[in-house]
C-alpha cells in the first residue's frame, strides 16, 4: 500500500509554521543580524521547533522524521540559516534519543524544548582529518570514574550557542574505528572552547566554528552506551543516515524558496510585453525546477518514512540526500538565471539562496560520500 | 573496520554456534536475505540490530567491530593512549632537524617490520 497524502495533524504543522516564518523570519531572514536571530530562535522556542523530534516526556513535540521533515522544508524555505540550526540540533539529540539511558534524556533533551530551548552541536570534523574516522585525532582518556578528552573540531554547526555538544572522539589511538565513542559535552564545560566563529559563504544565520577540548572531564555518565565497546561507530553510522535526511529537507526548502521567487518574477516581469513565464524558455525552465523538487521531496520522504517504520534506511537516505542536494542547486542557479543581473545582487534573496545552497554538497557527507555509501550496498 | 569485516565476523560467530544463515535470521528477525546482506557487508547494521546478533552468538559487541589488526597489541589502551601523548609532548619540543631524524628512524622501523621489503 502506499500513501502520500499528510495527515490532518502533519497539514495543520505545516499551516502553523509557514503562519509563524511568514510573520517572523522571512520579513528579516535576508538582513538579520545577532537580535533578528534571537527573535527568531525564540519564535521556534515558543512553537517547540529547535529540536521536534524529541519524546513529549521530555518536553519535545515528539515527532517522527517525516513531520521533521516537513518542519525543516519550511524553516529552510523562510531561512536556510535557521533551519540548518534546528538540523544541526536534531542531529546532535539523535544519539541520545536512539541509545542514550534515562539519565542521559532526562539532562539533555529538556535543554532543547520549550520556551527556554536552545540549540545542540554534533562534532566530529577535524581540522587535519576532516570526517575520516580512520584519523580521528580527537581522543578520550580512560580514567577512574569517566574520560578526558582532548583535541579539536572544526566547522561545527551551532558553536557557541549550543547547550551541548555531542563529541565524537576516539578511545583507543591504535584501533579508532572501533573505539568510537559518543560523549555528551555540556556547553559550559571547563576546557570547552570556542575558537573561532567562521565567516560563511552561506547558512549565515547558523554559527560554524572551531571547538577546542583541553583536558575536558566527562563523567561516565555522559557518555552514551558506556560500558559497550564498539556501540561509537555503528550509532554513529545510523546517525549519519538520519542527519542526511534531514540535510535533504534542508535542500527541498532551499530549492522550493528559489522556484516560487523565480515564479513570482517571471509571472511579473514583463518582455515584449508579456509576462516572461509565457515565453517557452522560461516556462520550460519553471517547469523543469518544479519537477527536480518533487524528486527530491519524495525522495525525502520515502527516506523519512523508513526511519520512522525502523526499516533499512541507509541507501535511502544517501540518495535523497545527494539528489535533493544536487537539485537544490542546479534549482537556485537556474532561479538566477531567470532573474538575470537581478539574481546577481548582494542583498537579492537568490543571490543568497545560491550561496545557501553551495554547503549542502559538503555538510553531512560529502555527496562522493553518498554515492560510496550507496554503491557499498549495491 | 567496515561493515564487510563485521559481516565477516558474524559469518564465523554463526558458524561457530552452528546456526544457518536462516536459523540465526529466524531469531533476529530478519530475513535470511537481509542476514546474507550483513554478512557479505551489503547492507548496514544498525547497533539494536547487532546488539542482538551478539546476544544470540554469545559475543560482546566488541568482538564484531574490533579491527583485526587491534588483537596484536598486549599493552592496556589506557596505558597505550598514555604513552602516545607523553611522545607527543616530546615532539613538540624538537627542532626541524629532530622530528626528521625521527621520521627516519620510523620508517627504519616500518622497513625492519616489513623484513625488509619495503
Amino acid at each position: 500500500m502506499m500513501d502520500f497524502s499528510l495527515t490532518k495533524e502533519q497539514q495543520e504543522l505545516i499551516s502553523s509554521v509557514k503562519n509563524m516564518a511568514s510573520k517572523e523570519i522571512t520579513p528579516f531572514a535576508l538582513q538579520a543580524g545577532e537580535t533578528e536571530k534571537k527573535k527568531m530562535l525564540k519564535s521556534l522556542a515558543r512553537m517547540n521547533l529547535l529540536c521536534p523530534t524529541v519524546p513529549k516526556e521530555f518536553g519535545g513535540l515528539g515527532l517522527g522524521l517525516v513531520s521533521s521533515a516537513l518542519v525543516v522544508e519550511e524553516l529552510a524555505a523562510a531561512s536556510p540559516g535557521l533551519a540548518a540550526i534546528v538540523a544541526a540540533t536534531l542531529h546532535a539529540a539523535e544519539p541520545i534519543i536512539l541509545a542514550g539511558n534515562d539519565q542521559q534524556k532526562n539532562e539533555f533533551l529538556p535543554l532543547l524544548t520549550g520556551r527556554e530551548a536552545g540549540a545542540a552541536a554534533f562534532a566530529l570534523t577535524e581540522p587535519e582529518g576532516g570526517s575520516d574516522l580512520n584519523i580521528i585525532s580527537t581522543y578520550a582518556t580512560a580514567e577512574q570514574t569517566g574520560y578526558l578528552l582532548n583535541g579539536c573540531k572544526d566547522y561545527v554547526i551551532n558553536a557557541g550557542i549550543a547547550r551541548f555538544i555531542t563529541v565524537v572522539a576516539a578511545t583507543d589511538m591504535l584501533n579508532k574505528k572501533a573505539s568510537l565513542r559518543i560523549f555528551l559535552i555540556p556547553g559550559h564545560a571547563a576546557g570547552l572552547k570556542t575558537e573561532e566563529i567562521y565567516q560563511t559563504s552561506g547558512i549565515n544565520l547558523a554559527p560554524v566554528g572551531q571547538v577546542k577540548f583541553v583536558d575536558v572531564g566527562i563523567r561516565d555518565q555522559y557518555v552514551i552506551k558506556s560500558r559497550e565497546a564498539g556501540s561509537g561507530y555503528l550509532l554513529l553510522t545510523q546517525t549519519f543516515d538520519v542527519g542526511r535526511a534531514l540535510v535533504s529537507a534542508l535542500a527541498v526548502g532551499i530549492a522550493r524558496a528559489a522556484l516560487e521567487h523565480a515564479l513570482h518574477f517571471a509571472e511579473n516581469r514583463l518582455q515584449s510585453g508579456i509576462p516572461i513565464k509565457k515565453h517557452q524558455a522560461v516556462a520550460f525552465t519553471l517547469a523543469d525546477m518544479a519537477t527536480k523538487i518533487e524528486m527530491a521531496r519524495l525522495m525525502t520522504w520515502k527516506a523519512c518514512w523508513l526511519i520512522d517504520q525502523g526499516e533499512d534506511y541507509s541507501v535511502a537516505s544517501a540518495m535523497a540526500k545527494l539528489v535533493s542536494s544536487t537539485v537544490a542547486q542546479q534549482v537556485t542557479c537556474a532561479a538566477a538565471d531567470i532573474l538575470g543581473a537581478r539574481g546577481y545582487l548582494q542583498g537579492n534573496l537568490i543571490e543568497q539562496l545560491v550561496r545557501d545552497a553551495r554547503v549542502l554538497s559538503t555538510i553531512e557527507g560529502t555527496n562522493h560520500i553518498q554515492r560510496l555509501v550507496i554503491s557499498s550496498q549495491l | 573496520m567496515s561493515f564487510r569485516d563485521i559481516g565477516i565476523k558474524i559469518q564465523a560467530a554463526r558458524e561457530e554456534k552452528g546456526f544457518s544463515q536462516e536459523q540465526l535470521a529466524r531469531l533476529v528477525g530478519c530475513s535470511q536475505s537481509a542476514l546474507s546482506n550483513y554478512e557479505k557487508g551489503k547492507r548496514r547494521l544498525y547497533l539494536s540490530q547487532l546488539e542482538k546478533i551478539a546476544e544470540i552468538l554469545d559475543k560482546p559487541l566488541e568482538y564484531f567491530v574490533a579491527s583485526l589488526s587491534s588483537q596484536h597489541h598486549s599493552q592496556p589502551v589506557a596505558d597505550r593512549n598514555q604513552r602516545f601523548v607523553t611522545i607527543v609532548n616530546h615532539l613538540s619540543r624538537l627542532t626541524d632537524e629532530e622530528i626528521n631524524e625521527v621520521m627516519e628512524y620510523i620508517d627504519y622501523l616500518e622497513w625492519r617490520r616489513s623484513g625488509g621489503h619495503k
